[in-house]
């Protein structure tokens, strides 16, 4: 019963919050309360056992358990300390939406199900009012759908052994399109709310998603898992070169977050390429990064960003060592085992990832800057966002066993 | 029969793509519905079927029903798109009868047919009734080519992808506003 739990539950949240929008201290109870409740039933849950309420099998696995823990934590941190000017009942409205989804994801029992929660997902996303026309907002994530879907088809056919890799080739290049990299960079606007961004969209949606394509595709085409691999690879490299010079060299500090997202992709998608245990758990880690550091510092740079305020305080400089990934936040253990996973696999493989690590440091002392000088609520968040990292950076192994890894 | 269900989808699906009018959407829209509701039902998936079609019901009646009712079929310039829908129907039937093996040609055919055009319809709209119409059709072909599943995929890539086609279409066009 637990996955049906945590999939209606915050849905049930948001459609409170929807209703109690006049009362925004009353929508936050309602919708808080049912998200937490939401969190029970995913922590309940027994990873491998379905669950049969409704005649579909639903079971959540230990990974996506993980990070549906994770996005539930930075939904919290987002909400909780927001911005002065932002509604934070509307926040957690599709917050919470998104969670439903995202739990969905994780529990549904085929891939076909997982890309149509996500149109799902991408239909809602689009019907958010933003400063992008509908075509926009919709394009990148229903082509995601089309190719996804494509690569499905492939895997699913019997026939030439080139179908399997064509099926690869569907399942990757709709999973770039999903998370928006190279080659389908997602069109934004910096001063678009933030339920409607796509940034903040991806952040949050994409890594459950990301892991869910991965992990069944790999069952779904084994004869071509080298090929899936490589191009992973390929792609990821890519895009950390690309994301991490274009944030440094970018004019537009929303745009070098942007940029800086898609450099944390490339990361992701490098570390799921490599299938090694190491892989995996430095794909989580990166993933734990991208929802509990980089999603809430961007969040909250938003308005020091709109004011063109840039700050060297200590603070800033902490959030640059963390958003570069360097010692002792998370994100420096992420690379570790990422690297350890590379040298097993292929040692040039490593060395490569290695310098394309370097390129992390320039945009993110950029991007540690322009978070401003935080006050409030938002210099509680960020002191938790730090301390968080710093404790999954010097003990991971808590979040490796919850993901079974 | 599968073969006309199978070409029934291409052809709603080379409308969706030349048209740029709610009647020409509504009409290709319903021809994709109809073409997968037939290759359910000739797979013995009866109520799969079924909601396939109340799905594809709502999405055609959603769109005659407001906005302003014009086919606009073809319009001047169209001839990438004309292309496109051909190029790509051939293509999905050479994949589908000669590339693979085993029955559900048609059902290959039409999937691969409605994804292949649908993508090239969201690259190339800027419509705010185009683009949800492709995303629709995207949910009708995903469930569908469900049927493609080895041991079946169950009622429910039906049932998602139902309600997505007739929720796509309700989605309101209006342009940008201001955040």
């Amino acid at each position: 019963m637990e996955p049906e739990l945590a999939v209606a539950l915050p849905a049930t949240g948001a459609l409170f919050t929807v209703a109690l929008r006049a009362r925004p201290r009353a929508a936050l109870i309602a919708g808080g309360a049912l998200g937490a409740a939401g969190l029970v039933a995913i922590v309940l849950s027994t990873p491998g056992i379905a669950s049969d309420q409704i005649g579909l099998g639903l079971s959540i696995s230990p990974l996506s358990r993980a990070l549906l823990l994770a996005a539930a934590a930075s939904l919290a941190l987002v909400v909780t300390f927001a911005p002065q000017r932002a509604e934070r009942a509307l926040l957690l409205t599709w917050g919470l939406a998104g969670i439903a989804g995202m739990a969905a994801i994780a529990a549904a029992p085929s891939l076909d199900l997982v890309i149509l929660v996500a149109l799902a997902i991408a239909l809602l996303q689009a019907a958010v009012a933003g400063r992008r026309p509908l075509a926009a907002r919709l394009r990148a994530p229903a082509l995601a759908v089309a190719l996804l879907g494509a690569g499905l088809v492939f895997a699913r056919i019997d026939g030439a052994p080139i179908l399997a890799k064509l099926a690869a080739v569907g399942l990757v290049a709709g999973l770039a399109a999903a998370v928006g990299i190279l080659p389908y960079i997602h069109e934004f606007d910096p001063d678009e709310v933030t339920a409607a961004s796509p940034i903040a969209w991806i952040a949050f949606v994409g890594p459950i998603l990301a892991l869910e394509v991965v992990t069944r595709a790999r069952d779904l085409i084994p004869s071509a898992a080298a090929a899936f691999g490589a191009m992973l690879i390929g792609l990821g490299l890519l895009n950390i070169l690309w994301g991490s010079l274009a944030s440094w060299f970018s004019e537009k500090g929303a745009s070098a977050w942007h940029f800086s997202f898609m450099a944390d992709w490339g990361l992701v998608m490098c570390a799921f390429g490599v299938p090694v245990a190491d892989g995996q758990a430095a794909a989580l880690l990166v993933m734990y990064g991208i929802l509990l550091s980089r999603l809430p510092l961007y969040l909250w740079s938003r308005q020091s960003l709109r004011e063109r305020i840039q700050t060297d305080r200590p603070i800033n400089l902490l959030a640059a060592a963390m958003l570069a990934g360097s010692a002792p936040f998370a994100g420096f253990a992420a690379r570790v085992l990422l690297l350890r996973g590379a040298t097993q696999l292929y040692w040039p493989l490593a060395l490569v990832i290695g310098i394309g690590l370097l390129l992390w440091l320039p945009p993110s002392l950029r991007l540690g800057r322009s978070l401003g000088l935080p006050k409030g609520r938002q210099a509680v968040g960020a002191g938790i966002a730090l301390a968080l990292s710093v404790a999954i950076g010097l003990y991971p192994q808590p979040i490796l066993s919850l993901a079974g890894l | 029969m599968t073969e006309a269900a199978g070409f029934a989808a291409w052809v709603g699906a080379a409308v969706i793509v030349l048209a740029d009018g709610r009647r020409g959407l509504a009409a290709g829209i319903g021809l994709v519905a109809l073409g997968f509701t037939v290759l359910a039902w000739t797979d013995g998936l009866w109520p799969a079927g079924a909601i396939l079609l109340a799905g594809g019901a709502v999405s055609v009646f959603t769109l005659v029903r407001a906005g302003p009712q014009q086919w606009g079929l073809m319009p001047p310039a169209s001839t990438p798109r004309l292309i496109l829908a051909v190029v790509v129907g051939i293509l999905s039937l050479w994949v589908a009868a000669s590339v693979t093996t085993g029955p559900g040609a048609s059902l290959r055919f039409a999937s691969l047919a409605v994804l292949g055009l649908m993508a090239g319809r969201l690259l190339q709209s800027q419509s705010p009734t185009a683009v949800p119409t492709a995303a629709a059709a995207l949910a009708l072909a995903l469930a569908g080519a469900s049927g493609l599943a080895p041991d079946g995929a169950g009622w429910a890539p039906y049932f998602v992808g139902s309600v997505i086609a007739a929720g796509a279409s309700m989605i309101p066009a209006e342009e940008s506003r201001g955040a």
